[in-house]
């Protein structure tokens, strides 16, 4: 009888201890969402609104960037914004068709996985306004508008620094070799995209660099970055720029590895890739947020671009070069000197950088 | 588990009955009461979350058609685990053979573009019925032969067969672009939404066909559970897949060739599996590409488990998870009741299905000391 009675409360031990670590989890998630507008912001009766990928709020990539341009658009324009998260792929049409029916607009769905469903979706609320992260339409419906990025620009710049580095001696792990390189996810003409501006911002400082190109095949295989970072570093190349995903995690290893430097791709990789910061020079971002608060903007002010798609360069502040943070003093004053000189040129049309090898 | 009962006295038998339909009703009403404990403690309104729940779920016809469609792969992955455990053999590769049977039924549907839908719709369900077959059958035989787990080499299928998918739609069957997938498969290769049936005249007299998202895919799972319910219980295929599940051993003296009913079991649940993928395939996206599944393949191991692996208990069952998914959102967006609390109370119904075992487990172990006293 007593052991029964001991069981028992095992059980109710256990479920209390459930009780009490959920709320932790739980709460995390709703932060932010519940700020109060400031009393001086400008009121407006748009609502705007973004669904997930099933990546979900956390994935440090485009979700967050999203979210990061409503709630800048809550804080500053004063619409109401709502986030609904994706648990699996059924959910995506579920949340667009909620969001639609209570009246948010503009709507936006994040990621390229969501663009079947924003082209089928929105003929059915032809009165709401759908923006799409990463996602291409043809034709493009009239409440549609595809938010796609100028990734050549910003990778220009990413070339820019790697040649001059490359030939220069600031870190222990520049060779002078004038060898650098890049790693590719896919062979498809988007990552061809960051190929080519990298390619051409190197040669336009450094004409006589090799640059050397690998591609994974995937944007999934760590062991596979690895490999080809390996495979890079012993080649000669003191600086590696990836454009590949979780790929480039690996590529990262392999830099710190056999010494190297790495630059990073999306996000500022220093910040969402913990312990990289001796290697990562820099990162090549693409302003999802950016984007975001452009297009709630113009929908505020009555001008939303629907029926485009819409590509946001360098002039648009849609891709970045981030800091250097770590070597932020390492880095001679001529690279950042030629950084700036390559942004005024891009954004002022005298470069015109090349979308394809 | 398994049936053994058809002797009992009628009155025993209903009782048998009751006990199935209700524990299972008891466990979700459990773990629906603890659910609201912990979405209360943590800081919601849970009178508000399962109102909305309720809303997004069944509030309306479009709701319902929206738990039909989640609930119409489980009902299959739900079958093929419940096929398999009923000859003792747990099929934890369900998700791979979906994959696989996905894959016959997008690659078919583009390359018989062109035919009559009578002639490729039927094409399409056999081949990744014997698609999800085919990726089973390979652990059905090391089963057989070598005696090999079948929870480890399923589950190795299941990555092979995923892998094998991600590989195909960034590769060989991309369809032009920038996106990995395969090209659409054509109109008359598709699984049309119920409402679509309808002439809008009809829709508009009986407003309760407007089922939204819910495909004919729910006629076919339907169909699909009656069929395995009868051959379980009327062929002897289906005999023969109880008797080894029950006693391997009797069976085999009895005649029974273990080894072959495991293949053949092993297989038909992997063909119930295949079909899973296929119906995703030709009712919901209409292409294949890397995520198409939310591991369906492993929420069927749940649906079998509160089904008691019934084949006709499989449809409430899966209807149960179908709700819960479909009124999560609704959830999130009335009562800020962050989705994913829904796989903590999805979670709990399983927890209280099991815990359920585990008492009958110790009443019967009271039984049998009792008995052996009075003995």
């Amino acid at each position: 009888m007593k052991s029964k009675w001991s069981k028992v409360l095992a059980v109710l031990l256990a479920l209390m201890l459930l009780v009490a670590f959920v709320p932790g989890c739980a709460q995390e998630d709703e932060g932010g969402e519940t700020q109060e507008p400031a009393e001086e912001t400008p009121t407006t009766d748009v609502k705007a609104a973004m669904v997930t990928d099933v990546g979900g709020l956390g994935d440090k990539s485009f979700n967050d960037l999203s979210y990061e341009g409503l709630k800048r658009a809550e804080e500053e324009l004063g619409v109401e914004i709502e986030v609904l998260e994706s648990k699996e792929i059924t959910d995506y049409e579920s949340n667009i068709d909620q969001l639609a029916t209570a009246g948010f607009s503009p709507i936006f769905a994040v990621g390229f996985l969501m663009t079947d469903t924003v082209a089928k979706v929105a003929p059915m609320y032809p009165d709401t306004n759908f923006g799409g992260v990463d996602e291409f339409f043809d034709p493009v419906p009239a409440n549609v508008v595809g938010l796609n990025f100028k990734e050549h620009e910003g990778s220009y710049l990413a070339g820019v620094v790697a040649g001059m580095a490359t030939v220069s001696d600031f870190d222990e792990k520049l060779n002078g070799d004038n060898v650098i390189g890049f790693v590719g996810g896919m062979d498809v003409p988007l990552i061809k995209k960051f190929e080519a501006g990298y390619i051409a911002g190197a040669k336009a400082v450094n004409p006589d660099v090799k640059v050397i190109s690998l591609y994974a095949g995937n944007f999934t295989d760590q062991a596979k970055g690895k490999e080809l970072g390996l495979s890079l570093i012993e080649q000669g190349a003191d600086v590696i720029y990836a454009a590949a995903g979780a790929v480039g995690l690996g590529t990262i290893q392999a830099c710190q590895e056999q010494g190297a430097l790495f630059i990073g791709v999306d996000a500022d990789q220093y910040l969402t890739v913990p312990g990289s910061g001796d290697v990562m020079l820099t990162s090549m971002m693409k302003r999802v947020d950016n984007a975001v608060f452009e297009t709630v903007k113009a929908a505020v002010e009555g001008t939303f671009p629907g029926g485009e798609i819409q590509y946001f360069g360098l002039a648009e502040g849609g891709v970045d070069l981030a800091p250097f943070h770590d070597f932020e003093d390492a880095v001679p004053q001529d690279i950042k000197d030629a950084v700036e000189e390559a942004r005024a040129d891009i954004i002022s049309g005298a470069i015109t950088v090349p979308e394809a090898p | 588990m398994s049936d053994s009962r058809e002797g009992l006295p009628a009155q025993r038998r209903w009782m048998t009955v009751l006990q199935k339909v209700g524990t299972p009703l008891v466990s979700a009403a459990l773990a629906v009461l603890v659910g609201s404990i912990i979405i209360w403690a943590s800081g919601y309104d849970a009178g508000a979350a399962f109102a909305a729940l309720f809303k997004g779920s069944l509030g309306g016809p479009k709701q319902i058609g929206d738990t039909i469609l989640r609930a119409i792969p489980l009902i299959f992955t739900g079958l093929a685990v419940g096929y398999g455990f009923r000859a003792g053999l747990f099929n934890i590769g369900a998700e791979g053979q979906l994959f696989l049977g996905g894959l016959a039924a997008a690659w078919l549907g583009v390359v018989l573009a062109g035919l009559p839908w009578i002639i490729v719709v039927p094409i399409m369900i056999i081949a990744s019925a014997l698609a999800g077959a085919a990726w089973a059958f390979i652990p059905a035989i090391l089963k057989a032969r070598i005696g090999a787990h079948e929870v480890i080499t399923t589950m190795m299928f299941t990555y092979i067969g995923r892998y094998l998918v991600s590989w195909l739609v960034i590769g060989p069957l991309k369809a032009p672009g920038q996106i990995p997938q395969t090209v659409a498969i054509p109109p008359e290769a598709q699984l049309p939404r119920i409402q679509e049936l309808f002439s809008a005249g009809t829709l508009e007299a009986l407003p309760f066909l407007q089922l939204g998202r819910a495909h004919l895919g729910i006629v076919v799972a339907v169909l699909m559970a009656v069929l395995v319910w009868v051959i379980l219980k009327y062929t002897t295929l289906g005999y023969e897949n109880r008797a080894v599940g029950f006693n391997p051993w009797a069976s085999e003296t009895a005649g029974i060739s273990v080894q072959w009913t495991t293949v053949k079991a092993l297989c038909i649940s992997g063909a119930l599996a295949g079909l899973a993928g296929s119906v995703e395939v030709m009712g919901v996206h209409h292409r294949l590409f890397d995520q198409f599944s939310s591991g369906f393949g492993f929420t069927g191991i749940a649906v079998a488990l509160l089904a008691k692996n019934h084949p006709i208990g499989v449809i409430p069952a899966a209807l149960l998870f179908g709700a819960l998914s479909a009124g999560a959102g609704t959830m999130q967006f009335e009562a800020d009741v962050p989705q994913k609390i829904i796989l903590i109370i999805q979670a709990l119904v399983i927890f209280f299905v099991a815990a359920e075992e585990i008492v009958l487990w110790f009443v019967r172990r009271r039984q049998k000391e009792a008995m052996s006293h009075a003995g």
